[in-house]
């Protein structure tokens, strides 16, 4: 698929000439956030430029291709697939965009989907900006990557993007959750199991976090995981500040109303968490 | 499932499932074989076909496996600390259920009457402030999430005020 490779003799451009073509492809994902109206007029194609969705899926389409144009130290590749997908996201007053890009070569293709989803949103701000200056683009974010020596890459936070996002449902929330958890995601007894027999097992360096009931369809996650020494401190507290890093929509964690739980029982803000902690997050209870 | 403690001759049985029960035959199994207990209560709920907007046609309802478990056997550790109960159980169903359908089963057995009565109010008070369960409301509205009641946890307080 590679016409060529381009070798512009830049002393600090790393040499892909030496390594493997292999099947690269990358997906990432943002958002722009905009006042409900707006995205109203967007959905229903009123809004005075005409055709936005359109107009920013080519935008996206054609940054890809023109990444290395922008980035200083990209190279120039030759893309197989670009695809750019929207979802109206009404619950948080945005449109949520992706971007996947394929080829099959020596580089991967992080940069392309960054970009095509950076230049999508910056379109769709263009086309919507008569009706509404407050928009904000934001969680611009890498989703997964694929081939290479660096091996496969899947974004720990489960709030990636799901094509049936907009739908507050089931199915929704349950893609999200497919897409997060990562491979071999260890179990509670698993890390039990190594700790026991010293057993250095680094994937059992996380605490698993599952939402439930409203909590869930509300954030779109159903289950992730959060790498332990990432935490600010090893308390509930520590793991919603980083998850609050990871995703914006985690913030809402701290609504007064949002419960917790550390391995099945009750928990606050200061209780202590550790590796291979199950943390559960969940509404007032209503059940009886 | 019924666990027999010979000590104080407690049966303490809880149960989270989703199929349906019949609260006589779970009183009766509850029961049998025993001739020390002078009262039993025994509370079922049942899923409305009003709440928060009329014609609910269904409820989902959800829990936290593992959880759900362990808070309803705290709940009746606690109530043990409180009344001398021979027997008690729990059953909670999750799933899909329709109006008329039993959703809660507290029995409790107890040698007098006050105190079965009461522990009963009190395990169904702290079950509905607690335990980790949540009802989906399906209506020919819309589906939503129920909110939680300022009464239940007005109703679960007054158990703590009158503890010593």
């Amino acid at each position: 698929m590679l016409t060529h490779l381009n070798e512009r003799g830049e002393a600090h451009m790393v040499d892909v000439g030496d390594k493997a073509e292999t099947r690269r492809e990358a997906t990432a994902s943002g958002a722009i956030f905009m006042a409900p109206a707006t995205l109203g007029l967007l959905v229903e194609g009123r809004l005075p430029k005409g055709d936005v969705l359109a107009t920013a899926r080519i935008a996206g389409i054609q940054a890809a291709k023109r990444t290395h144009e922008l980035i200083p130290l990209c190279h120039a590749l030759s893309l197989s697939k670009v695809t750019i997908d929207f979802d109206i996201d009404r619950e948080s007053g945005c449109v949520r965009v992706r971007a996947l890009c394929r080829l099959n070569g020596r580089t991967g293709v992080e940069m392309e989907a960054l970009t095509a989803v950076s230049v999508a949103c910056l379109t769709l701000y263009d086309m919507c900006k008569a009706v509404d200056k407050d928009m904000e683009i934001g969680a611009v974010h890498l989703e997964t990557k694929t081939g290479g020596k660096s091996g496969d890459y899947c974004r720990n936070t489960a709030l990636g993007h799901s094509a049936d996002q907009n739908h507050v449902a089931d199915q929704g929330s349950v893609t999200a959750a497919e897409a997060s958890i990562p491979e071999n995601r260890p179990n509670m007894a698993d890390s039990v199991v190594s700790t026991a027999e010293g057993v250095a097992n680094t994937k059992s360096a996380v605490v698993h976090v599952r939402c439930l009931a409203e909590l869930r369809e509300r954030l779109g996650v159903e289950e992730t995981s959060v790498t332990f020494a990432s935490l600010p401190s090893a308390d509930v507290a520590g793991l919603k500040a980083q998850l609050g890093r990871m995703d914006k929509r985690f913030q809402y964690l701290n609504d007064a109303q949002v419960l917790c739980a550390v391995n099945h029982v009750m928990a606050g803000d200061s209780s202590a968490i550790t590796e291979g902690d199950e943390v559960a997050f969940f509404p007032p209870v209503t059940g009886g | 499932m019924l666990a027999n403690n010979n000590k104080s001759m407690l049966r303490s049985q809880v149960r989270v499932q989703e199929e349906a029960f019949d609260p006589g035959v779970e009183q009766q199994a509850l029961l049998a074989g025993r001739s020390d207990i002078g009262a039993v209560v025994s509370f079922t709920g049942l899923v409305r076909d009003f709440n928060e907007r009329p014609e609910v046609t269904a409820l989902t309802l959800e829990h936290y496996p593992g959880m759900t478990e362990a808070a309803l056997a705290q709940i009746i550790d606690e109530a043990r600390e409180r009344w001398p109960i021979d027997a008690v159980s729990i059953i909670h169903r999750v799933g899909r259920l329709t109006p008329g359908d039993p959703i809660v089963l507290v029995v409790v057995a107890c040698a007098h009457r006050r105190a079965a009565f009461e522990a009963c109010e009190f395990l169904m008070d702290y079950l509905k402030t607690r335990a980790p369960l949540w009802k989906k409301e399906h209506t020919a509205s819309g589906d939503y999430w129920v909110s939680e009641r300022e009464q239940d946890h007005h109703d679960a307080q007054r158990w703590e005020k009158e503890s010593p």
